[in-house]
């Protein structure tokens, strides 16, 4: 069921074409379970296995790729020889040379830490702690619906490569959040915990879920969500706009983490996420933000989603700056993308599993945090808007101009929080904003947010990534 | 792609292992060719075959739901026990009175070809390098995927129930990228005799080349807009989430709940959900076994139904759709099959009749979570937005930004076209959209794309 390192080195060697440039070979079996819980009931319960072996291969400028479910050894050496048919059909259609930045060998095993196996806690004890963190928040007819959700990933991947390298790596990750809807005459509002769509998630185990502590916030979103159904809509106009952690990290998501992928800004992805405004000849002159913004790809930190040791090209992790006092100075980059511009891999292809095709992904991609308090950066704002917990997200196909919504937003009026506002929408064009930013939060509002449904590709690949972010305070921002 | 007989041995292997109450269980096989191109270069092309069996169990009216890829007895055994673990740990579903077990016949449609499923990879290799000299001769580069593949699909249940089907799968996407614009196609097909490549290639090419250097902007505003078929695949997305599902109906976020047999929309807007129109994306049956029908969700404006699973069709006392993608999904079914019903008009009609308005090839982007209730969506337009002025299409605009409430907008139609295009998405195998050219009247345009400053 599981192939040996040697299975994948023996059908490496199997592959008989004089013009083979490079070809790896990869195992993946991810396992996962998710439990839902909806108003005092276990809404969804469910175990999934999923295993592949992938065959990638090079052959003179053609790639071609082959992947199966069967991970039986006669099944893999029959992917392996698709994989040669299908880089055959691509020299048919090659109107470019291919060329791959290079890569040592490397022999290694490396797994995510945690301390208490997501697995070994018994699904009594998840559908418990859920129960306990949402039920508190029934009773008021206006909330429609409670709901709190956790989850557990394992992936565990085996690699190996004509370059050399056998390296196994194994990540294990958890997420939970809780979520209240409440619905009055027409009204509808959503408020959540830690974030929507599952909460948050690391590369952690059960000690992340309680570290949570959802049943401590369960009364706070309650009144939040109750409390928009009659708060006033927020304004339309230009307003000085701080933006929280959480939807911060979004916002470094969609407009810095995509456009910084190189294989965009050749247009690689086009036909489906689309292109990147930001390109090559634009590297170290472009002011992509003001002298405050600088946003690290870092694939080394402990415990978050997007950190791995090597990436699906075989090239170690790295921490490497993307914008250096707001100057853009770096992509992520792949060994086949890297020599377009001169450079070498910095480590960012991976796939969603062994039957996908690696391609250039965030790895955790931060804004690395200021020096002011949060509460300073309100306390110096005359008038303006703070926002957290993103609603809606949207961005157009070069990944300039944005529009996002969030869950919730407060006025501010002479330095304090104020009027609690329903629905706020902000929009602008990426450097305009992240030019416009004249404060970053320090590290006590600094926090890494995991994010398990990056789409790309086709077909597409759900990459689970993460971004640090502080909140950070931004002038003169178009809202409604 | 798994045969009838191995599918169905694998199936009943399955619901022997479940020792439930009741059981259910489907296979999917898939056999797939995706090639990618960019810069008029094939850059990724890769070639998948994939099975997975999902096992799902009733005990004492609970469901529990496992999944895997792995066939043999005791992964089987091993899967049905998790099954089991999570059905003990599941509530009992409200209503809920049975799996389906009427067993009637399925409606005679035919979802495979041929031809579509012995294209080879080197056949379309062939077919794109045709396609890039044509767009060199243009003076256009392509990007896009060109996606062909089999599939089974097999069902069973503990009453008896075994269904099997095939289907074959195109897909195509061209982007043509000219100097200072691009222009789009895309088309889904079973049959690889009504999908030309090349033609979708000389399509995109025509928009990319449209009025070259000629550029006009607009102000924000409320602008007529003719969208074009591809334009309703992000948007039947979201409104396939938010408001069609049986979860959104449960939940109070879709526009449905309250207004079931009320006029919401205009009077000439019919979406159906419709798996057995021989012109779309047909297949007889849904993953827990009924037969496929022709639902309509609005009908001249009145909301009819959202799509359900056979559990939540019992919970909300409303009647099963045939909508189970997935055994124990959360979304408790989905419209896969997805039809705007066209008009009487054509696309040059519109455009010829417009004063000032936008056409708009396809969007970019959308977002339907803004404010659920009233559908309110914002997007981008992409690969082909231009001026419509006095009857004529008279510039190219930038992507423009939109933010529209889509009930509203579906209230605003005031032509569609006879002709209608299947068009795919990218997490549905079994169906797409099926749309026609639609003027819409005042879409709310907020914003545009404008070049970074340096």
């Amino acid at each position: 069921m599981t192939p040996e390192r040697s299975q994948l080195e023996s059908v490496l060697r199997s592959l008989k074409d004089p013009a083979l440039r490079y070809a790896d070979a990869r195992f993946t079996a991810t396992h996962q379970q998710n439990v839902k819980v909806r108003n005092g009931e276990v809404d969804h319960l469910s175990s999934t296995v999923d295993r592949a072996v992938g065959v990638r291969v090079l052959v003179g400028n053609g790639w071609g790729f082959a992947a199966s479910s069967d991970t039986s050894a006669e099944s893999l050496e029959r992917t392996a020889r698709r994989a040669l048919e299908v880089a055959a059909a691509s020299n048919l259609a090659a109107t470019a040379k291919v060329t791959l930045s290079d890569v040592e060998p490397h022999v290694a095993s490396w797994a995510s830490r945690y301390q208490i196996d997501p697995w070994s806690v018994p699904l009594e004890k998840k559908i418990e702690h859920l129960l306990q963190a949402t039920e508190p928040m029934r009773g008021d007819p206006r909330i429609h619906q409670v709901a709190g959700e956790i989850s557990c990933y394992r992936q565990e991947k085996l690699f190996v490569s004509t370059a050399g390298s056998s390296i196994a790596q194994t990540t294990t990750q958890m997420g939970g959040g809780i979520e209240a809807v409440a619905i009055d005459e027409g009204e509808f509002q959503r408020r959540t915990y830690p974030n929507p769509f599952g909460g948050d998630y690391q590369a952690e185990g059960w000690e992340f879920i309680e570290r949570l502590d959802m049943p401590a916030k369960a009364l706070v979103i309650r009144d939040e969500a109750l409390a928009l159904l009659s708060a006033p809509k927020a304004p339309a106009g230009r307003f000085d706009l701080i933006v929280g952690s959480a939807q911060l990290a979004l916002q470094v998501h969609e407009s810095c983490g995509h456009p910084t992928e190189l294989d965009r800004a050749m247009g690689l992805e086009i036909s489906l996420a689309g292109g990147s405004f930001l390109q090559p000849s634009m590297l170290g002159t472009f002011r992509y933000g003001s002298p405050l913004v600088n946003i690290v790809a870092d694939a080394t930190i402990d415990g978050a989603l997007g950190t791995f040791a090597f990436d699906d090209d075989g090239v170690p992790a790295q921490r490497f700056h993307l914008v250096e006092r707001g100057m853009f100075v770096d992509y992520l980059t792949g060994r086949d993308t890297a020599p377009a511009i001169g450079r070498r891999s910095n480590g960012t292809v991976r796939a969603e599993s062994a039957a996908r095709i690696p391609i250039i992904r965030m790895t955790n991609i931060n804004l690395e945090p200021g020096d002011v308090p949060l509460e300073q950066i309100i306390a110096d704002t005359k008038r303006g808007i703070f926002v957290e917990t993103n609603k809606s997200w949207s961005i157009d196909d070069l990944r300039l101009n944005f529009q996002f919504g969030c869950e919730v937003a407060w006025e501010i009026e002479n330095g304090r929080l104020g009027r609690m506002l329903r629905n706020p929408l902000y929009t602008g064009d990426t450097p305009g904003f992240w030019r416009s930013c004249d404060a970053v939060g320090d590290r006590s509002s600094w926090q890494v947010w995991g994010l398990p449904n990056c789409g790309k590709g086709d077909p597409m690949q759900t990459m689970r990534v993460a971004h640090g972010a502080p909140a950070a305070r931004f002038r003169n921002v178009e809202m409604g | 792609m798994k045969s009838e007989s191995e599918s169905l041995q694998i199936l009943e292997r399955a619901l022997a292992a479940a020792k439930a109450d009741e059981a259910d269980a489907a296979l999917i096989s898939v056999d797939q060719n995706i090639s990618r191109f960019a810069n008029s270069q094939l850059h990724q092309n890769m070639s998948e075959e994939s099975a997975s069996l999902t096992l799902r169990v009733v005990l004492d009216g609970a469901m529990g739901v496992a999944t895997t890829t792995v066939f043999d007895d005791d992964e089987i055994a091993r899967t049905a026990d998790l099954a089991r673990e999570s059905a003990r740990h599941s509530s009992r579903l409200a209503g809920f009175s049975g799996l389906y077990s009427a067993n009637e016949p399925l409606p005679d449609v035919d979802s495979f070809d041929d031809a579509t499923a012995r294209l080879t990879a080197a056949e379309k290799a062939r077919a794109l390098r045709t396609m890039f000299d044509a767009g060199a001769a243009s003076g256009v580069q392509f990007a896009g995927s060109y996606a062909s593949g089999v599939a089974s699909v097999a069902c069973a249940n503990t009453h008896g129930i075994r269904r099997y089907g095939r289907m074959t799968n195109l897909d195509a996407t061209v982007i043509a990228l000219g100097a200072d614009a691009s222009g789009y196609a895309t088309a889904r097909e079973r049959r690889a005799a009504r999908l030309d490549i090349g033609a979708l290639g000389e399509e995109a090419t025509l928009k990319a080349t449209l009025l070259p250097g000629v550029h006009e902007d607009l102000p924000p505003g409320a602008y007529d807009v003719v969208l074009e078929p591809a334009a309703f695949g992000e948007i039947f997305d979201w409104m396939n989430m938010i408001a069609f599902t049986g979860q959104s109906f449960e939940d109070g976020s879709s526009f449905f709940v309250g207004n079931l047999g009320r006029r919401m929309l205009g009077a000439n807007v019919t979406i159906v959900d419709d798996a057995i129109d021989p012109d779309f994306l047909p297949f007889p049956f849904d993953l827990e076994g009924m037969p496929k029908r022709r639902v309509p969700l609005i009908e001249g404006g009145v909301v009819r139904t959202p799509v359900l699973d056979k559990a939540w069709a019992d919970r909300l006392g409303l009647e099963p759709t045939a909508n189970a993608w997935a055994l124990g999904s959360s979304e408790h079914g989905a419209a896969f099959h997805l039809a705007l019903s066209g008009g009487t008009s054509t696309r040059e009609e519109m455009i010829a009749s417009t004063k000032l308005g936008i056409w708009v090839t396809r969007f970019n982007y959308v977002n339907g979570l803004l404010e659920p209730k009233s559908a309110l969506m914002t997007g981008t337009t992409r690969d082909g937005t231009f001026l419509i002025r006095d009857g004529k299409v008279t510039a190219r605009l930038p992507n423009l930004r939109w933010t529209q409430s889509i009930v509203e907008a579906f209230s605003n139609v005031d032509a569609l076209s006879r002709e209608r295009r299947a068009i795919g998405t990218w997490y549905n195998m079994f169906g797409g959209t099926l749309a026609p050219v639609v003027r819409i009247r005042g879409w709310n345009i907020t914003g545009k794309q404008q070049p970074a400053e340096l």
